[in-house]
């Protein structure tokens, strides 16, 4: 490995080279925290002409490259299992070149999350996309993820924002795809073939994204339900009624989770066995007028039980960490988590047969269920009991995964709605997509990294 | 047994404010309003002496724009029975809010009356206490624990160093800190049924009380920004900016 080294510190510099053991533990891999990371060392280049050199060589050499942002992936795509060299983004953290006609911004791959909606909110605008780990998360695993998170059901996803990507190919080669453009009917729009990509086709080191207004006064609803047989009914209901930011579900374990883990005090006096956390536009008395009497139509139909509504923006931040606090007060159990999405429609009924499969099956396993209902992404997490094995817990999981997931196919779902497949989900991938897909999916791989350097054995089998 | 609680229009506590070009003010166009926090602690102190059976009414005041009324409604929907509004746009100082409370509370002969201990836009800290002076009434301030019973109201105080517990003749004023309580949040079947209760409207020549300004503004200008940190590559290049740049050793 030595020599290898040296042709990668003569582009990098030799301060941004790691090797230590720390270092190769620490950028080897993400929460997933599944696998032993072992990867030879790692590359911190500064720019797209040192990520264009460093692919050159590795091209030439046949040297396997794992790209890596904020590591917040939870499917082990930016894991480092087999002596990969890692090229971490991280100092192409730069937001340059704001356009206020355009609304766009020019992001290092490496920029986090968090820091591009601040820097939106100083030019009075918005990055809508938003999520748990906004604040370590990078624009680039964003766009490898094409992340969604809390406001997918009125800003859609981080595809719907990026409107030009800078793209390092598996020879070295530097791309500027669709250049910022709304419009370019010219033909396959790779920009979009690369979003969601998983770091297996290219390396996105720059982006353009675009921003929005901020939404006016969004005030939030916390309600409390019996069941959610009536969910969709309620979805639609408040759909009509306002301008809804979000929809999301959590059932009361979750809540009692993140009761027990934070010094929250309890939002209803008496307890339900769902919640919905909605979240609207209130600009003006008759915004706010509709929103309540939406409510007061949904009590009478006994879609639900009772209800809160923000009063400041500091209660509306307090309501959601209901939500928002959830997979951190469930994380030292571990649990086994699933991100899975089925059509909104269908969520109630889908859930029900989980649910059922699950408390059959496994009944000492802890169901927690929470998601975004307005777009069908639930997050199923099974709590390991605390008297079973951590192995044990693994195994008898994986033997679960095949009939949730055949439950899921029944249902035309995906077994990966947000978190991407790589390492975790690549076993389970025909569940959701059919043999002539993955064979599609497979000649473009080889089209665009024919020696398989690009995070190799990532996605597919 | 008669609570009075005095509620404030403030911009949020979550919203970043802005000063006005001009200097003049702060920017409060298209600014979120909510109630003051001090006052959302006093309003939760007050319901629960209503539900724990001490006190029969809670009577919520408040002084400002016609919006207050929403502010009102919400202290309505969290549980106060009645509200009144001294509406006006005038800017309104502590004395002059102390003299409008003082007219309120003759009239309403409350046994109680419980106010945030300031708002967090003046940060005056003055209202109170000016109250309690005009109605000649023994005062609480700062209080983190309040309890009342055969016509006493004892009150711990927050003060420099400690806690300092108190007795008060009933009437009287407490002002309320932070650790007093933890609001509830508004229910929406509640502010429903806060539709019903009453809101009143009076004005300032109502209660015939001159409100105009002692103090005038003469800028308001937002606090210098902070230099932004430097990372040092080495203990000595670290010694060296003690020592010669920031000058501490």
């Amino acid at each position: 490995m030595p020599s290898n080294i040296a042709l990668f510190s003569a582009i990098v510099g030799e301060q941004h080279v790691l090797t230590n053991k720390d270092d190769l533990e620490n950028y080897g891999q993400d929460w997933s925290r599944l696998y032993t990371p072992a990867p030879s060392f790692i590359l911190r280049p500064g720019t797209t002409a040192e990520v264009s050199k460093i692919m050159a060589v590795a091209y030439e050499h046949e040297i396997a490259v794992v790209p890596s942002g904020g590591r917040t992936g939870l499917s082990g795509g930016a894991v480092a299992l087999n002596g990969e060299v890692v090229i971490s983004l991280e100092r192409m953290n730069q937001i340059s070149s704001f356009n206020s006609v355009d609304r766009t911004v020019t992001c290092g791959a490496g920029v986090i999350t968090q820091q591009l909606q601040e820097y939106a909110l100083e030019q009075n605008l918005y990055y809508p996309v938003d999520f748990a780990s906004a604040g370590s998360s990078h624009i680039g695993g964003n766009i490898a993820t094409n992340a969604g998170g809390i406001k997918v059901l009125k800003y859609g996803l981080t595809r719907d924002w990026v409107v030009g990507l800078t793209l390092v190919t598996a020879k070295g080669e530097i791309l500027k795809l669709n250049k910022g453009l709304v419009k370019n009917a010219t033909g396959y729009d790779l920009r979009h073939l690369i979003i969601g990509s998983e770091g297996t086709l290219g390396i996105v080191t720059e982006a353009e994204m675009t921003l929005t207004d901020q939404p006016k006064n969004p005030t939030v609803m916390l309600l409390a339900l019996e069941s959610l047989s009536d969910v969709s009914n309620l979805l639609v209901h408040f759909q009509s009624a306002m301008d809804l930011l979000a929809f999301e579900f959590f059932s009361h374990q979750a809540l009692q989770k993140v009761l027990t883990h934070r010094d929250v005090k309890k939002p209803f006096e008496h307890d339900a066995n769902f919640y919905v956390l909605m979240e609207f536009e209130s600009d003006g008395d008759e915004a706010m007028e509709s929103a309540l009497a939406a409510f007061e139509q949904a009590a009478e139909n006994e879609w639900l039980v009772d209800g809160l509504i923000s009063q400041s923006q500091q209660q509306a931040e307090e309501l959601w960490v209901y939500r928002e606090g959830i997979s951190e007060s469930i994380s030292h159990y571990p649990p086994y988590k699933n991100d899975i999405a089925v059509k909104p429609s269908q969520v109630g009924d889908f859930l029900q047969q989980v649910d059922h499969f699950v408390n059959e099956n496994y009944p000492d396993f802890e169901n927690i269920w929470f998601g975004h209902i307005g777009d069908g992404n639930l997050h199923l997490n099974i709590l390991k009991p605390e008297n079973l094995g951590l192995e044990d817990f693994k195994q008898q999981c994986a033997k679960a995964n095949p009939s949730i997931f055949t439950i899921l196919q029944s249902f035309d779902g995906s077994i990966s709605a947000e978190h991407g497949v790589g390492l975790v989900k690549k076993d389970y991938l025909s569940f959701s997509r059919s043999d002539i897909e993955i064979q599609l999916m497979k000649s473009i791989k080889r089209t665009f990294d024919p020696i398989n350097i690009l995070n190799p054995g990532k996605l597919f089998k | 047994m008669k609570l009075m609680v005095t509620v404030k229009r403030v911009v949020d506590y979550n919203v970043k404010v802005r000063v006005k070009d001009d200097q003049s003010g702060i920017e409060t166009a298209n600014v979120k309003m909510s109630m003051n926090p001090f006052c959302e602690i006093a309003v939760e102190e007050a319901i629960r002496f209503k539900e724990k059976g001490v006190a029969t009414e809670v009577v919520v005041v408040s002084i400002g724009p016609a919006q207050c009324q929403e502010t009102l409604r919400t202290a309505l929907a969290l549980g106060a029975d009645r509200a009144i509004l001294v509406k006006t746009d005038e800017e309104i100082q502590p004395l002059a809010v102390a003299k409008l409370l003082q007219k309120i509370a003759e009239k309403e002969s409350p046994n109680a009356i419980i106010m945030g201990k300031q708002s967090i836009d003046g940060d005056n800290n003055q209202s109170g206490q000016m109250l309690a002076a005009l109605l000649d009434w023994p005062q609480g301030t700062f209080a983190s624990e309040v309890s009342i019973a055969d016509g006493k109201a004892t009150v711990t105080r927050e003060v420099d160093g400690g806690l300092e517990t108190i007795a008060l003749d009933l009437p009287a004023i407490v002002t309320t800190d932070l650790r007093l309580n933890e609001p509830r949040f508004a229910s929406l079947p509640n502010i429903m049924k806060a539709k019903r209760k009453p809101l009143d409207v009076l004005s300032t020549e109502d209660l015939g009380v001159d409100v105009t300004p002692r103090v005038k503004t003469l800028k308001v200008a937002p606090p210098a920004t902070r230099q932004a940190g430097v990372k040092v590559e080495s203990v000595q290049e670290l010694v060296d900016k003690l020592k010669n740049e920031a000058k501490v050793i």
